[in-house]
């Protein structure tokens, strides 16, 4: 059985070695360095709804302390500030980045009221209280408006923050994913066929092998 | 690419370049027709434009702001809306498959939804048609329906999780086959054949996938047509004499009107009705085409449920184009069902960021569980369905009083599902189960929210008091006025639509080539 | 429903495996002849014989010269098992360690073909005669493997597993070197005077009807796999008619009788051969024609058209060759 340690099931495999194969294009190269290259400071969100989604962020998507951390927040700020929206939305809902603003707002209400902190400074149990508690709609303070909080936590305040999480070439190397592919597709497709630009997963408890592997994906 | 003057009459401006509008302006102007077929989005060059990521080919989506209500509100987007030259066949799964015959005769012949004024024969000749001009990639023999002749392409290989399929249908005893699929697997003209990348619905960048991005539209260029990309169309002109004389758009910033003789509206299931319905004068004041106040009701989309396992094996179902085997068992099997109308279902790829939400949103996962699920990605396997829905007049597109970027009241979207659409979904779900289970998977659950595709909306038919448009998806309002995308459905079948749309649209320029001869247009 | 449609690929491919298997079990007693006739050579013969055959010209006699034709037939096809088993068997990640021997013993087989090629002995080989009898035993394995691997899928025998499993005619490639090899043993050891023989057949014309087998069932591989393809590319047409030609051609000369020249069969089998190492070229293209072209080799290298492919048709041309070869210097074969 593989490890169950986060992060161990597909060791020394780094999606991007491939950049400069023939796995990558250019425009893909240039959308991710830039993804890469976002700065962590927001330009959508104030200074304190930044502490807030950043905090959430961390217990919705939570990371290892052995790495480099995602910036998951500022990449869901930065999807905000392009104005870049899923396009639907339920009435009482408003549009994206109104509804991060409202919700989050609603959010810092109602941890006030029932810690009297701000949501970043909660104790990690805490936190998962109350995003629990929004998850199943029960924080219900006047300040959501129309918005139910567990829509807002469904198709927004998780959504955004997973896709975000799930955007980034760490976590599409921790999940063993092939990750970008063009011009090169893959060629081995049936089960248990790996492409030797494919993530190994440890077999049979053989760290070496897979990590020997992985080193190679080029 | 020839240009035409705004000034001067077009025999046809299209509303919309997907597979309603893209193959109509191909046809129409190798008629020998003057067309303009304009679309909101860019024209893309996917060699050059398309990345290998989820976030950057959301641009491919329609993002425009929508509401969604009803008891079972749709999620807009990805899955079923396009904004690009092409539509939403730039992102579509590829999947091609014909309608059961009986389907277009369901309320005679099967006891549901509504008679099409189509004849399944003839449509039978248009699949084909359009099977040739796709290339289509399928089985040597299709195992259900009337004969059909040999697909264009050999099928492509089967990925595991197309073996997983394979195997669940062999051990509950049903026929399975390859699934045909508008990718090529082998090359044509320049065009690539697939290379199995699997970003299938965030766009292809090699070219192989057989849209009508690739594929009429250059026909249609070559044909003498314009595409006029981000020209936004915000209401089609109707003058006294109950003819439309063009239709006013947006594009660099300004609004603009273009006169033509005939006015095409392709723009799927939501924006077509809101076209139609934002475009109503003193004359029209429910909206255009719209004297059976139809316009907008009985949408239509599919039941996508999906159930998911892990395999004790790798599959790896990134791999490939997501879809590639397929049973329609229980679209052309009628025993054993406590419901109406019919279902398919498919293997599955999802790419990461798509099925880290899928386990957030349908199973409500987050945290540390989120995290160690993601990482079973790789020995994930799915079985989806493309399930049939009964039209129904609650289920409909109506303006919002809130307006979008170009100051047109946007769609309200409304959808419930019915008893039997549950009933279906139910059936489809203890069956795939069965089926998942026969392979050995483990950690079985049921995806029960999502939902694909649009139709419905502008139905064609027999009678101007139930239908908006007749089978030559001529309005019945206004002459010169047409419809021709998946809004005419008056029902949708249990089968992807695209080939149907298609296929719609050439029947539909072959008819107006005959009456325009006759001088009835 | 679909399995029935598999039937002619199959078919063929069962045909070959039958003539293959009993081609192998005469394989000891013509062996066990040969040595027979090879003790009691007479010596004295060998000038009157080179002088009837040849006219004096050369010192070497026809069935060696004919032998060495068919090491170099022999080699040719080698060598694309060779580089074929090695690209397909990496793209199958070489899963079962069985994967190795074709490569191992197609190396030998070529091995043994290019000492045969060089060599203007007139005894059979102790070295090259094991090795040609473990090639053509290695291909009836192989073909096993192959039919094992195809019925498991699901699907059994669909054009699904035959265009895309195990390729169920590209074992033979080997056993045909195996059996040509085999055969110019034989050829070369036959004594002056005597006909040369292959299982009591006269070695040309017997030669000439396995070759012309061999190319039926090649031609039935590459129609598989370029139906695979939609011959979308006309030229694609051309190892799917030509070769067929080819063999009927063989057939004929096998059934006319000694004493001929053949010069159209000849020609024709020279065409073969240009077509099966153009094939390469014709392929090469294709590799370019997939996304990325050669920049992306290591994916199109394994997915596009398989170069080592074609050259089988030059190694069963050359065969063709060397049997028209041996029956117009040996009239009698």
């Amino acid at each position: 059985m593989p490890d169950s340690r986060p992060g161990t099931r597909f060791p020394g495999y780094d999606v991007l070695s491939k950049r400069q194969g023939p796995s990558w294009n250019e425009k893909t190269r240039e959308v991710i360095a830039k993804r890469l290259a976002t700065a962590s400071e927001p330009r959508f969100f104030t200074a304190d709804e930044f502490l807030t989604v950043v905090a959430a962020a961390s217990r919705i998507v939570p990371q290892p302390p052995t790495r480099r951390p995602v910036p998951i927040a500022a990449l869901v700020d930065r999807k905000l500030h392009l104005m870049q929206s899923d396009g639907y939305r339920l009435p009482g809902t408003p549009r994206d980045g109104e509804a991060w603003r409202l919700g989050l707002k609603a959010l810092d209400l109602e941890t006030r009221v029932a810690f009297g902190v701000p949501f970043h400074i909660l104790k990690e149990a805490d936190q998962d209280f109350l995003l629990a508690r929004m998850q199943s709609g029960e924080l219900r303070d006047p300040a959501w408006t129309d918005m139910a909080s567990d829509v807002f936590f469904r198709m927004r305040l998780a959504r955004d923050i997973v896709l975000a999480y799930y955007s980034h070439p760490t976590a599409w190397s921790e999940i063993g994913w092939g990750g970008p592919a063009s011009p090169r597709g893959y060629v081995r497709i049936d089960y248990d066929e790996r492409d030797p630009w494919e993530a190994a997963e440890v077999k049979g408890g053989n760290v070496v092998a897979a990590r020997r592997k992985n080193n190679r994906v080029r | 690419m020839r240009q035409y003057r705004q000034s001067e009459p077009v025999d046809f401006v299209i509303v919309g370049t997907g597979a309603g509008g893209g193959t109509l302006a191909c046809r129409l102007a190798e008629h020998g027709f003057s067309v303009v077929a304009m679309d909101a989005g860019p024209y893309f060059r996917p060699l050059e434009d398309f990345a290998s990521d989820e976030s950057e080919q959301t641009k491919l989506y329609w993002t425009d702001d929508r509401i969604v209500d009803g008891a079972n509100p749709l999620q807009m987007g990805g899955n079923n809306s396009g904004k690009a030259v092409g539509g939403s066949t730039v992102h579509f799964a590829m999947v091609s498959l014909r309608f059961r015959p009986e389907w277009f005769k369901s309320r005679s012949l099967l006891g549901y939804g509504a008679d099409w004024p189509l004849d399944w024969r003839e449509m039978w000749r248009y699949y084909s048609e359009v099977e040739d001009a796709l290339k289509i990639a399928g089985p040597i023999t299709y195992p259900w329906g009337p004969h059909r002749p040999r697909y264009p392409y050999r099928a492509h290989e089967l990925n595991a999780a197309a073996r997983a399929l394979a195997d669940g249908c062999e051990a509950l005893g049903i026929q399975w086959t390859e699934t045909p699929i508008a990718t090529l697997s082998a090359p044509r003209g320049l065009a690539h054949p697939c290379v199995y990348r699997g970003f299938c619905t965030s766009g292809c960048s090699t070219n192989a996938k057989q849209s009508a991005l690739v594929t009429w539209i250059p026909r249609a260029i070559a044909a003498g047509a314009e595409i006029r990309d981000l020209a936004m169309v915000g209401r089609i002109e109707a003058d006294n004499s109950n003819l439309a004389t063009g239709v006013h758009y947006h594009r660099d910033g300004q609004w603009r009107f273009q006169r033509a003789r005939n006015v095409v509206v392709a723009g799927y299931a939501i924006e077509t009705p809101r076209l139609l319905l934002n475009s109503a004068t003193d004359r029209f004041p429910a909206g255009l085409a719209n004297s059976s106040g139809l316009v907008g009701k009985n949408l239509m989309v599919q039941s996508n449920q999906a159930v998911w396992g892990t395999m004790e094996r790798e599959v790896r179902s990134y791999k490939g184009p997501p879809s590639l085997a397929i049973t329609e068992h229980w679209n052309y099997e009628d025993k054993g069902k406590d419901f109406f109308g019919g279902y398919c279902y498919m293997s599955q790829g999802p790419l990461p960021q798509l099925w880290a939400n899928t386990l957030l949103s349908a199973r409500g996962l987050w945290g540390p569980h989120l995290i160690s699920e993601m990482e079973n990605y790789n020995h994930v396997v799915g079985l989806k369905i493309v399930g049939e829905m009964l039209p129904q007049e609650a289920n409909r597109v109506t303006l919002a009083d809130e307006t979008d970027q170009y100051g047109l009241r946007i769609p309200r979207i409304t959808y419930s599902w019915c008893d039997n659409d549950r009933r279906l979904i139910d059936h489809s779900l203890a069956f795939m189960t069965e089926a998942l289970e026969a392979v050995d998977a483990t950690d079985i659950w049921r995806q029960n929210d999502d939902t694909c595709h649009l139709n419905g909306t502008a139905r064609m038919g027999n009678d101007p008091l139930t239908s908006v448009v007749n089978a030559d998806c001529r309005s019945w309002d206004i002459r010169n006025l047409w419809i021709c995308d998946g809004s005419v459905f008056p029902t949708v079948g249990g089968v992807n639509p695209s080939l149907t749309i298609q296929a719609i649209a050439c029947r539909t320029a072959d008819r107006i080539k005959t009456m325009a001869r006759r001088g009835e247009l | 429903m679909r399995r029935s449609n598999g039937v002619t690929a199959t078919q063929i491919a069962l045909g070959l495996a039958a003539l293959a298997a009993s081609s192998s079990l005469l394989d000891k007693r013509s062996l066990a002849r040969a040595r027979k006739y090879r003790t009691g050579e007479p010596k004295q013969a060998k000038a009157v014989y080179d002088n009837r055959i040849l006219g004096g010209k050369l010192d070497v006699p026809a069935t060696v010269t004919a032998a060495k034709r068919l090491n170099r037939a022999a080699g040719m096809l080698a060598l694309s098992v060779l580089a074929d088993s090695g690209v397909e068997h990496y793209r199958g990640s070489f899963k079962n360690k069985a994967m190795f021997t074709p490569l191992i013993v197609s190396a030998a087989t070529l091995g043994v073909s290019v000492h045969g090629t060089a060599d203007r002995r007139k005894a059979a080989h102790i070295m090259r005669d094991t090795t040609y009898l473990l090639a053509a035993t290695t291909g009836l394995i192989g073909t096993c493997f192959h039919f094992y691997n195809v019925a498991k899928k699901a699907g059994g025998f669909s054009w699904q597993n035959l265009f895309y499993g195990a390729p169920l005619g590209a074992p033979m490639a080997i056993l045909l070197s195996g059996l040509i090899g085999f055969c110019s043993e034989r050829v070369r050891e036959t004594p002056r005077g005597i006909t040369p023989s292959i299982f009591d057949l006269p070695a040309g014309r017997a030669m000439a009807a396995l070759t012309s087998v061999g190319l039926l069932g090649t031609a039935g591989e590459a129609g598989l796999l370029h139906f695979r393809g939609a011959f979308h590319n006309p030229f694609m047409l051309l190892p799917v008619t030509l070769p067929p030609l080819g063999a009927a051609l063989l057939a004929r000369t096998a059934a006319a009788g000694p004493g001929r020249r053949h010069p159209f069969v000849r020609w024709w089998m020279r065409l073969l051969v240009t077509m099966g190492l153009a094939g390469v070229g014709f392929h090469a293209y294709g590799v370019s024609r997939n996304m990325g072209g050669w920049r992306n080799w290591s994916q199109n290298v394994l997915n596009g058209p398989p170069l080592p492919a074609p050259p089988s048709f030059a190694g069963l041309a050359l065969a063709g060759l060397a049997a028209l070869g041996l029956m117009r210097d040996h009239p009698d074969a």
